[in-house]
């Protein structure tokens, strides 16, 4: 019991120096302070946080080990640069286009392999990612390894962060209701969600393309952020870095993947002159976790603004006792 | 013309590889049928059960609800149909509450649009709060109504037996498959389940098959009782004539009786 009480208080501070954190960055950012050298990192968490977020919908939440990932931000970025480039239509709608196809390529490709179990699934979904990087390298409208420049240059800041916000909400919204229940339901044992009359191919399709959707929109974000992308944006170690933001964090636990994602995004920056070390970090990060806190920082638990209302009002309370 | 038969089975059978586990077999339940599936270990009573719920679909023969064919349909479509189960090797939802285990089960009957979930509208909102409190309703029934903020995978295995009783009977079913539900048990946990299973048939106009190797309970509430044995059905008759017949007594009581 004191247990408990002791974790709700920890959440709860956590919770607010996490608002207070967002609530000065923002005023700076408003203030129009920041150098751009930091706001351009800033935009990179923020990137990095849809991406967790929408893995953690499939990995963490429906347990469908996915190693495509990057595919799927490559298939976001150059529809949605492509669209830039060749149609003219304002980012928004560039950004959307290159989503919906990351998850119409979500729906085509979960069917097949959403059969699959485990180690399969995880080997199927990384060769996907491959085979997309492959077909872009290929392709002539891509450029190939040339990579393709002039995209506009029009994500900024506030979108990035409106995006991620938006990502947030749809998860932590989806997980709190039947229909993420459902898909939790698969995570714990698909046979008997099955019994209690759930559609577990519909749910493993929907929890795929959904991610895959996210996943594009964050491709989008950081093709108009970088004005020039290449297959190498996208290999497969792309989608490394986002599971370890995840099983950092804690599979399944969104303010885990948000924390993870603002945390593996910062670290190599401030350890600029140590760039060749980076994925030996990510490695040792990773191996360190499965040996001390196999559940993640922050395990399946969840900030809530309602845990940090009750500093306020139990302050009376704790005198009593 | 066999209006009051809820369930027939119809030369069922099933192959794994040379393996017959069960052969041909037919049956019928009557609405309202409480009747025991008894047998040796391995006599393919679970498979029995598999096939019925569609977790396997039979080598032969065929399943049918209320006339309607079933043993085509997925594991949720039948399950939506009508036919819920518990599981002998126990599998609830390990990592999610016991509250969160039972409005799982809920999912078919308390659905609404993934967009209303979304946008937090207030048709979501008013699921969510029925779903609460069917899921409240149920656990009573059970007597775990104070557990429901623990994890399932900390409750003991009697608790987490009625917890796969009261998921079960939260997808609404009309008739219900129990393999194994005292397995584990000690005999007074099993006389309180005797008495729960008595229970909810009533409250909840069931017909129940029930495997089960306590032959005092079977014995006890059981109208009828079919055996099977290496995948054949050797017997079905009253507990009387159960008890009494010799190819019974050969194959599976021994010298028990
Ligand atoms: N998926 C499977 N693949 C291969 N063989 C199987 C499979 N499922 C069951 N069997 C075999 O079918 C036979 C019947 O198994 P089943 O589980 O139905 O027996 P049971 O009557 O429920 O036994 P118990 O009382 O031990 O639960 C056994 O020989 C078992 O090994
Ligand atoms: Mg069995």
């Amino acid at each position: 019991m004191k247990n408990t009480t002791n974790k709700k208080n920890l959440d709860a501070y956590l919770t607010l120096i996490a608002g207070i954190v967002l609530v000065l960055l923002n005023v700076v950012l408003l203030a129009g302070k920041m150098p751009a050298y930091y706001s351009g990192i800033l935009r990179f968490v923020g990137i990095n946080i849809i991406l967790a977020v929408s893995l953690n919908l499939i990995n963490g939440i429906t347990g469908q080990f996915s190693l495509g990932h990057a595919g799927f931000m490559a298939v976001g970025a150059y529809v949605s640069a492509l669209v830039s480039i060749h149609l003219g239509w304002p980012l928004i709608l560039a950004l959307f286009v290159g989503a919906l196809a990351a998850a119409l390529l979500g729906v085509l490709i979960g069917l097949p392999t959403l059969r699959l179990k485990g180690d399969y699934l995880a080997i199927a979904t990384l060769g996907l990612g491959e085979i997309i990087r492959v077909v872009i390298l290929n392709l002539d409208i891509t450029k190939g390894a040339r990579g393709l420049g002039s995209i506009p240059r029009t994500t900024n800041i506030y979108l990035v962060e409106l995006v991620a916000v938006i990502t947030i909400l749809f998860t932590v919204n989806l997980m709190r209701s039947t229909h993420g229940r459902a898909l939790l339901s698969i995570r714990e044992d698909e046979i008997a969600a099955e019994a209690m009359g759930i559609n577990t191919t519909f749910y493993k399709v929907f929890a795929f393309s959904a991610g895959a959707f996210f996943a594009g929109l964050a491709g989008g974000l950081f093709a108009h952020s970088m004005g020039y992308i290449a297959p190498s944006n996208f290999e497969f170690m792309r989608s490394i870095e986002i599971l370890v933001m995840v099983v950092l964090g804690g599979l399944g636990s969104i303010t885990g993947s948000v924390v993870a994602a603002f945390v593996l995004t910062i670290l190599p920056e401030a350890l600029r002159g140590f760039a060749q070390f980076r994925m030996v970090l990510y490695s040792a990060l990773l191996i360190a976790i499965m040996l001390f806190r196999p559940s993640g920082l922050m395990g399946t638990r969840e900030l809530d603004v309602r845990s940090a209302l009750t500093i306020f009002k139990s302050g009376g309370e704790k005198d009593a006792e | 013309m066999p209006s009051n038969h809820l369930l027939d089975a119809k030369g069922l059978t099933m192959n794994f590889g040379g393996l017959t586990a069960v052969a041909n077999l037919n049956f019928h339940l009557n609405k309202g049928d409480l009747v025991g599936l008894i047998g040796p270990n391995g006599a393919g009573k679970t498979t029995v059960f598999n096939m019925l719920t569609g977790v396997y679909t039979p080598s032969e023969g065929t399943v049918e609800l209320e006339s309607e064919l079933v043993s085509n349909l997925k594991p949720y479509k039948i399950t939506r149909k009508g036919i819920a189960r518990t599981f002998q090797n126990i599998r609830l939802f390990n990592e999610l509450s016991v509250l969160d285990n039972v409005r799982i089960a809920f999912h078919s009957r308390r659905n609404y649009p993934i967009v209303n979930a979304v946008f937090l509208t207030p048709s979501f909102f008013k699921a969510e709060r029925a779903v609460k409190k069917d899921a409240r309703e149920l656990l009573s029934i059970l007597r775990l109504e104070d557990k429901q903020d623990e994890k399932a995978k900390n409750l003991s295995y009697g608790q987490m037996r009625r917890l796969e009783v009261a998921r079960a009977l939260a997808t609404n079913p009309k008739l219900l498959l129990l393999d194994e539900p005292a397995a584990g048990m000690n005999p007074q946990e099993t006389e309180e389940l005797t008495e729960l299973i008595a229970l909810i048939r009533e409250k909840f106009a069931l017909t129940i098959l029930l495997i089960e190797h306590d032959m005092s309970l079977v014995m006890k509430i059981c109208e009828r009782i079919m055996v099977l044995d290496y995948g054949v059905l050797i017997a079905n008759g009253t507990p009387q004539e159960i008890q009494e017949n010799e190819r019974v007594i050969e194959a599976y009581l021994g010298g028990e009786v």
